[in-house]
């Protein structure tokens, strides 16, 4: 993670990073490795836009409690349109790798990425790649058709560079696929919601398409506490 | 998958009560954990496609020696999506476990299964040879049979099945042991 994130903060240094998504938590990284100067460079702005509450309110409450305050987090769910008021250099995402449906969840998260940076920016896409499997290949060759077909090249390909000992596939490998923008893109029209069922019926695997719009936090005032409901306290006497 | 002691209980303890719970219920809830055999990513999508072309997903146990201390709290509900909860029947009791399958003809069998006749039919390791797959902490996998024989040696890793069950709808369900506040 900290090699991940050194790798980001380089590469975005400077720049309106948006993250599509952020369950590993790689912005906080980011954000707070920079802040302490363990990086002396790093995104001037970073934006979580992720479905979990729990997620944007635990950036938010870092990103209070450090001071990081080029660190913001936005609950949105990304087959909704992307907020067009926010423009963004550059976007992040290591979206779910779409082993069931060739790819299209990937093209999802990879599409609003884009139209984060009003299709003129860069974009680092963390996406399955490993040497013995047949589908890690389809989806890369799907994304990259996908990321040339909407008018951004193949900057460059950090071939199997990291690993996430997947309970279901511990070996398995995943790169980072950087894209950019070709002078003068043409900026499509309005962003609009995804609702082919098509392209949404294997989203989540095989069979599961997207069902949960948000998932709520349930607010707590003593946030950071053991819950109540875990433990019970025997009194002596 | 391999079985054994579950939540303190041995196993032919667990065969028991699982076999009276099919004859009460039509079917029993086998627990389980882990996430190789995700109820609704995993096993709902592979079940139902067998089934849709008529054939049948047989769940085939390995056993052995095992010390499972997690604690006997009874499961109250079950869920096939992981949103909607719905009473389990009072006469089937999953003890320790997070996730179910839903099984039927629950019987001893004796036959051993050559994993690289097998590969990987659902999810992220989709195509893996089965005898890749089943290994360290990985026991259990939605595995079909595959004609090709890739690399067999006299070393071929084999297990012996010791325990059958045939996988009835809803297949896996998740299960908790109360109503979530």
């Amino acid at each position: 993670m900290v090699l991940q994130s050194e790798l980001v903060a380089r590469w975005a240094d400077g720049k309106k990073l948006a993250f599509i998504g952020d369950g590993d938590a790689i912005s906080v990284c980011v954000a707070y490795l920079h802040k302490r100067e363990i990086f002396n460079y790093g995104p001037s702005e970073i934006v979580v836009f992720d479905f979990d509450e729990r997620i944007c309110g635990a950036v938010k409450r870092f990103a209070d409690r450090e001071r990081l305050t080029q660190l913001d987090a936005q609950l949105y769910n990304c087959l909704d349109p992307f907020p067009a008021s926010l423009i963004f250099d550059s976007f992040y995402t290591n979206p779910p790798w779409g082993a069931s449906n060739g790819g299209e969840s990937v093209k999802a998260f990879v599409q609003r990425g884009m139209e984060a940076t009003g299709y003129q920016g860069e974009g680092m896409i963390v996406i399955a790649d490993d040497s013995d499997l047949p589908w890690p290949k389809k989806v890369l060759a799907n994304v990259q058709q996908f990321a040339i077909s909407s008018g951004f090249f193949v900057q460059k390909m950090m071939s199997q560079l990291h690993q996430y000992h997947l309970d279901d596939n511990p070996d398995l490998r995943s790169c980072n696929l950087l894209i950019k923008a070709l002078p003068g893109n043409t900026v499509p029209p309005d962003s609009l919601p995804i609702t082919d069922p098509q392209r949404l019926a294997h989203f989540y695997g095989r069979d599961n398409p997207p069902k949960v719009k948000y998932v709520r936090e349930q607010k707590r005032l003593d946030y950071g506490k053991a819950s109540d409901d875990e433990y019970s306290l025997e009194l002596f006497g | 998958m391999k079985v054994g002691t579950h939540a303190q209980e041995p196993l032919d303890s667990i065969i028991a009560r699982k076999t009276k719970e099919i004859e009460q219920a039509g079917f029993a809830l086998w627990g389980y954990g882990g996430s190789t055999c995700h109820p609704q990513t995993m096993v709902q999508p592979f079940v139902r496609s067998y089934e849709q072309r008529g054939q049948v997903i047989y769940l085939c146990m390995q056993e052995m020696d095992s010390k499972h201390f997690a604690e006997q709290i009874r499961a109250a509900e079950f869920s096939i999506n992981g949103i909607d909860w719905e009473p389990i029947h009072p006469a089937i009791n999953v003890l320790g476990s997070r996730y179910a399958l839903a099984i039927r003809n629950l019987r001893k069998e004796a036959f051993v299964l050559p994993l690289a006749k097998t590969r990987v039919a659902v999810g992220n390791s989709i195509g893996a040879s089965g005898d890749r797959y089943i290994a360290g902490r990985v026991d259990k996998a939605c595995l079909e049979t595959i004609e090709e024989i890739s690399g067999t040696t006299e070393t071929e890793p084999r297990v012996s099945i010791g325990l059958m069950a045939e996988i009835v709808t809803p297949y896996a369900v998740y299960v908790r042991n109360e109503t979530a506040k």
